[in-house]
């Protein structure tokens, strides 16, 4: 019973936080933001056109496999949106409750933290689903093709990559707390995440140390299982991708609320809530 | 008192831009990682070389040093680029107004923020060449070192004098982070950082020529990485030469017309 109650509170802890964030982002919704975060894929997109049509002429590494090089380029860019929801969004959902001078009051209600921070991470996921649905939609005069689609596999991609960084955010929530930091650890996750989640080129043709990092990254997993939902290769070893990409995320959430607990703990006992 | 006014102004901007050391670690960490980003756009090409062709001559360069010298030359114009914001930072900090009062000479002010962020990105040159080289063996050639000596001096200074006329125009705006943010995607793409200016399409060929990245990039990669001489690199080097006479003229008038307007309409602190 008592086990009910408190997943009740919890299921309205994240209800009224999504609900919250949504009414922020809409009563501050901004044309010209949206169209700051989609200028990085656009530009991508352009540059990769141009270097497939223009200068290489479509010939490409025979390593490269054989599903199409711009639909490769548009799944990589707009998964990348889920990335700046759990990293910029979640990641510094403290840092702003403690520049809007909320912190101390949102740390001494007796509500669930990790419903908090789910609350606040729906909200940033569907907010990044216009984002994601643009770079599709950017994607397809540049030559996007969906060729197979597998919707449940695509849907699990989505939810466990989103469950993956939801931990990645709750650990950048954790150092945002103890350095008082705004947007170095985002920044730098995100870079990680660019760089090594073979975004922009398949992680077989990387150099061995940046394979290395890659394999540690929730994003390359999701990135390879979306792909293969949407243009159906590499499908051998998708079960193993999804295995790991949940390990992973149940490892990022457990060591994220853990993290998040003791610094909770930490500050409170030291009064540093609200120090800047 | 020119010299203080310099001199004062780089010592406040580096401590302010120093706030913690965690700042050298992002100042290291972004332009690696985008260098890298570009480096890897190439991989599923199987390219090691890039070819580049400005005014009939065609040159071959290293991948690896293509976009090194790429991010760079950009990093430097991106920290130009975000000096453009230093008023927007006096108008939050509510010191704009006495900083305007002083009898400082304005142009030592915004060399002052120049010189604060040409310092700053120090740190980044050593940091990326030295990783770079290391980790990705980028192959230099250099026939003509007076010709490289003259294509990075050239491209730094009219990089900073395009930051001065940006510092200069940021008095007026209220939205000066907005444009900076907005500004480095677009010129990341039409600059030819990305791929070479050969391949860009015509239509867009007349914006990239008013960038002084654009011919800072010709030159510098031609120079470094594909052993170009002097006359090889003539015309970019006489645009660049332009360029920082234009953009340092501009600043100083900027900086002027927007002191008397604002001073004028009283909205130096208005947001």
């Amino acid at each position: 019973m008592v086990t009910k109650v408190m997943a009740l509170h919890s299921l309205r802890v994240i209800f009224a936080a999504a609900k919250f964030n949504l009414i922020i982002t809409l009563r501050f919704f901004s044309g010209t933001a949206i169209a700051l975060r989609l200028f990085a894929p656009i530009m991508t997109l352009g540059s990769a056109w141009i270097l497939y049509n223009h200068i290489y002429q479509g010939a490409l590494a025979p390593e490269f496999g054989s599903s199409g090089y711009m639909s490769f380029i548009a799944i990589g860019n707009a998964f990348y949106v889920f990335v700046f929801a759990a990293a910029f969004v979640v990641g510094r959902v403290m840092f702003w409750e403690r520049a809007a001078g909320t912190i101390e009051a949102t740390f001494m209600t007796p509500m669930n933290r990790l419903a908090y921070m789910a609350g606040i991470m729906v909200a940033a996921a569907l907010n990044s689903l216009i984002d994601f649905a643009a770079v599709f939609l950017v994607g397809i005069p540049f030559g996007f093709q969906v060729t197979s689609p597998n919707i449940p596999l695509f849907l699990s991609s989505m939810l466990l990559t989103a469950f993956a960084l939801f931990g990645v955010g709750l650990i950048v929530n954790a150092i945002t707390l103890t350095f008082r930091d705004r947007t170095t650890t985002a920044n730098t996750l995100m870079i990680l995440y660019l760089v090594f989640s073979g975004l922009v080129c398949p992680i077989e043709l990387m150099p061995q140390w940046a394979q290395m990092i890659s394999k540690v990254l929730p994003l390359t997993y999701g990135l390879k299982i979306m792909r293969t939902s949407l243009l159906g290769v590499a499908a051998s070893g998708v079960t193993y991708d999804l295995a790991i990409l949940f390990i992973m995320g149940v490892a990022y959430v457990l060591i994220g609320a853990l993290t998040l607990k003791l610094i909770e703990k930490n500050l409170k006992k030291k009064a540093l809530l609200s120090v800047f | 008192m020119f010299l203080r006014v310099v001199l004062a102004e780089a010592r406040k901007n580096l401590k302010q831009y120093f706030f913690t050391v965690r700042v050298l670690f992002w100042t290291l960490a972004l332009p690696l990682g985008n260098g890298l980003y570009l480096y890897f756009l190439y991989l599923p090409f199987g390219a090691e070389t890039v070819s580049l062709e400005f005014s009939a001559s065609s040159f071959t360069v290293d991948l690896a040093g293509f976009t090194l010298i790429g991010q760079l030359l950009y990093s430097f114009f991106t920290m130009m680029l975000l000096a453009g914001v230093a008023f927007d930072r006096e108008r939050w900090q509510g010191t704009l107004e006495s900083v305007l009062l002083s009898p400082a000479n304005r142009v030592a002010i915004l060399l002052g923020m120049a010189i604060a962020n040409t310092l700053n990105y120090l740190w980044l040159l050593v940091g990326v060449m030295i990783s770079w080289v290391l980790f990705l063996n980028v192959n230099i050639l250099i026939v003509d070192p007076l010709a490289l000596f003259a294509s990075i001096l050239l491209s730094y200074l009219s990089l900073a004098a395009l930051g001065m006329s940006l510092e200069a125009f940021c008095i007026h705006s209220r939205r000066a982070h907005m444009y900076a943010n907005m500004l480095q995607e677009p010129i990341m793409f039409l600059s030819g950082l990305i791929f070479p200016l050969q391949s860009m399409p015509e239509a867009l060929l007349p914006v990239s020529y008013l960038l002084p990245l654009t011919f800072g990039l010709i030159s510098v990669r031609l120079t470094l990485l594909g052993g170009a001489s002097i006359f090889d690199v003539a015309i970019p080097l006489t645009v660049l030469a332009f360029m920082v006479l234009i953009f340092f003229g501009l600043a100083i008038w900027l900086m002027g017309y927007a002191e008397r307007s604002a001073k004028a309409k009283a909205t130096l602190t208005q947001f």
